[in-house]
């Protein structure tokens, strides 16, 4: 990312922000910014960044504004239905508030589905354009463009007032944007289809948005939480992934390569949330992390710690995944057998029995146990149901191993 | 006493101000330049003479939303005036001895520097009124 670039992208939330408290017209003020943005990006090269950038993208967008509501007002006039709005409660005062995390609680607003959040936080908080957002999602650009504007088209038909919610609706709401930020991270990272380049950058966009609003909420817990878990998972990035382009289990990666900054940062930031109040799912799947991160090597792992972790997590999240996670750290610390038996469990779960990382589990647990043949038929069984090449390519050389 | 010296505007007009292609031909920067100077200039003198009281001009029509009652609800509507429609496009208040001398200040601006082949849609006017100083002002 060159200078111009990522300066539009820090300045893109506030100038849209600035925009919408000024004019209101949440949807049509996007689409100014997304054009002060792209002239910007033209301009700016050529001809120097102005003195005040801000200010600059303020006026072009503010510009561009008062044309595309001039053209959207003639064209309701000429169909005679003249916008009309009822008037709803006041917008609570936004104080000293910045502009961008109003602008993320409107992109996550429950009224509108996971996908149209990805979509409009990434254009409107990250500034990133429809084009790159259909890239990254492997979408076509008309999809992309549909499902942003239909997004847009929701929040101006809700009548949603440019203001933090309600203190008694705002953890809720955090608690989505939060979501909405931990999908584009796993967008990016646990995805193995699609040009890696693309990808990747979705993790460093949503690293990004996380610690900007970290910075504006910097004593949330669960915020330093997901900040900490996505740079202590990133982490690992360069050592996950083989020369073959499949996935790297983490008990065989080469620990020298992992992000020995990252690991530090994220391990301050929750050591430091951790000891503020109870422990949200965020803080605890970093916490995990942590002790992963932390080990020299895979033997070296601290099971009963993180066994200990899962066990909280599991009072207070429903995920069969973490159920699954909570299995494997079951057999680390009281062997195979004990993990086995919690696996029975979630056979009877229809949200994950046929996912292909049950049975991947099953069977490193039966060759844990060494019951090789069980364990060869379960590898089978797991490269049955998975769709990617790499992966189905460990498994059936695990699968072969037991023979 | 004071009075608020008030200037109209349509869109148009602003169109024409802000070098927007329309029917009129856009302004020259060395136009704008003048009359941006001749304005401040007459804001400067009444400063001077201490008869300043406020100046503020207002963004484009596009932008106004207008509040009305609809079946006993309020309702607001977005941008409500037509495109040649003059409305309010900003004010002054001078404090000064008499509706005599308010008038005078506001005579003054008939010599806004303008191109020679532009014109306006309408009838060049601007309006003084004196500010009410008291509740028994408003009952007259």
């Amino acid at each position: 990312m060159n200078d111009i670039e990522g300066l539009l992208r820090r300045l893109a939330p506030q100038v849209l922000g600035a925009i919408v408290r000024r004019y209101g017209h949440f949807d049509t003020a996007e689409d100014a910014v997304q054009e002060a943005l792209l002239a910007a990006a033209t301009q700016w090269p050529a001809d120097g960044v102005p003195e005040n950038p801000r200010g600059w993208l303020i006026t072009v967008a503010g510009r561009r504004l008062t044309d595309l509501l001039r053209s959207e007002q003639a064209r309701q006039r000429r169909e005679d239905t003249v916008a009309r709005w009822a008037l709803t409660s006041p917008a609570p005062p936004a104080a000293d508030t910045d502009d961008t995390l109003v602008l993320l609680f409107m992109c996550a607003h429950p009224a509108l589905a996971p996908a149209a959040q990805i979509a409009l936080t990434l254009r409107a908080v990250g500034g990133l354009s429809t084009a790159e957002i259909a890239r990254a999602f492997l979408v076509p650009e008309p999809t992309m463009t549909r499902r942003i504007s239909r997004a847009k088209q929701r929040i101006r038909s809700s009548g949603i007032p440019f203001g933090l919610p309600p203190p008694a609706e705002r953890a809720s709401r955090l608690a989505s944007v939060l979501h909405v930020l931990y999908l584009i991270f796993n967008e990016g990272y646990a995805s193995t289809s699609g040009p890696r380049l693309a990808r990747t950058e979705l993790s460093a966009e949503a690293i990004r948005l996380t610690r900007m609003v970290h910075r504006l909420l910097p004593a949330d817990g669960e915020v330093a939480g997901l900040l900490a878990l996505m740079l202590l998972t990133d982490a690992r990035r360069p050592a996950r992934v083989g020369p073959d382009g499949g996935l790297i289990p983490m008990a065989e990666q080469d620990r020298s390569r992992w992000d020995a900054d990252r690991i530090a940062e994220g391990v301050a930031l929750i050591s430091g949330a951790l000891p503020r109040g109870p422990a949200g799912p965020y803080q605890l799947q970093a916490a995990i992390a942590a002790v992963h991160d932390e080990a020299p090597t895979a033997e070296d792992t601290d099971w009963p710690q993180i066994l200990a972790l899962y066990e909280l997590l599991l009072r207070i999240s429903d995920n069969p995944v973490v159920a699954l996670n909570h299995a494997v750290a079951v057999a680390m610390v009281h062997g195979p057998n004990a993990g086995l038996e919690l696996l029975g469990q979630l056979e009877s779960d229809d949200r994950i029995a046929a996912d292909h990382r049950l049975h991947s589990v099953r069977a490193h647990l039966l060759e844990m146990s060494g019951n090789k043949s069980e364990a060869r038929e379960s590898y089978e069984m797991a490269a049955a149901r998975t769709s990617s090449l790499p992966q189905q390519r460990y498994l059936h050389a695990k699968a072969r191993g037991c023979q | 006493m004071k009075y608020m010296i008030m200037l109209y505007g349509s869109q148009q007009d602003y169109d024409m101000l802000s070098g927007k292609p329309s029917e009129q031909r856009p302004w020259t920067a060395e136009e704008q330049a003048a009359m941006n100077e001749f304005m401040m200039k007459w804001n400067q003198d009444l400063v001077d003479s201490g008869e300043f009281v406020d100046a503020q001009g207002l963004t484009a029509p596009a932008h106004a939303r207008r509040i009305q009652l609809q079946n006993g609800v309020p309702v607001v509507t977005d941008g409500p005036y037509p495109e040649t429609q003059e409305v309010l496009a900003g004010y002054n208040i001078v404090e000064c001895a008499s509706f005599d001398r308010a008038t005078e200040i506001a005579a003054r601006l008939v010599k806004t520097p303008h191109p020679a082949d532009t014109e306006l849609a309408r009838e060049w006017f601007v309006d003084v009124r004196p500010v009410a100083e008291s509740g028994a002002d408003l009952d007259a």
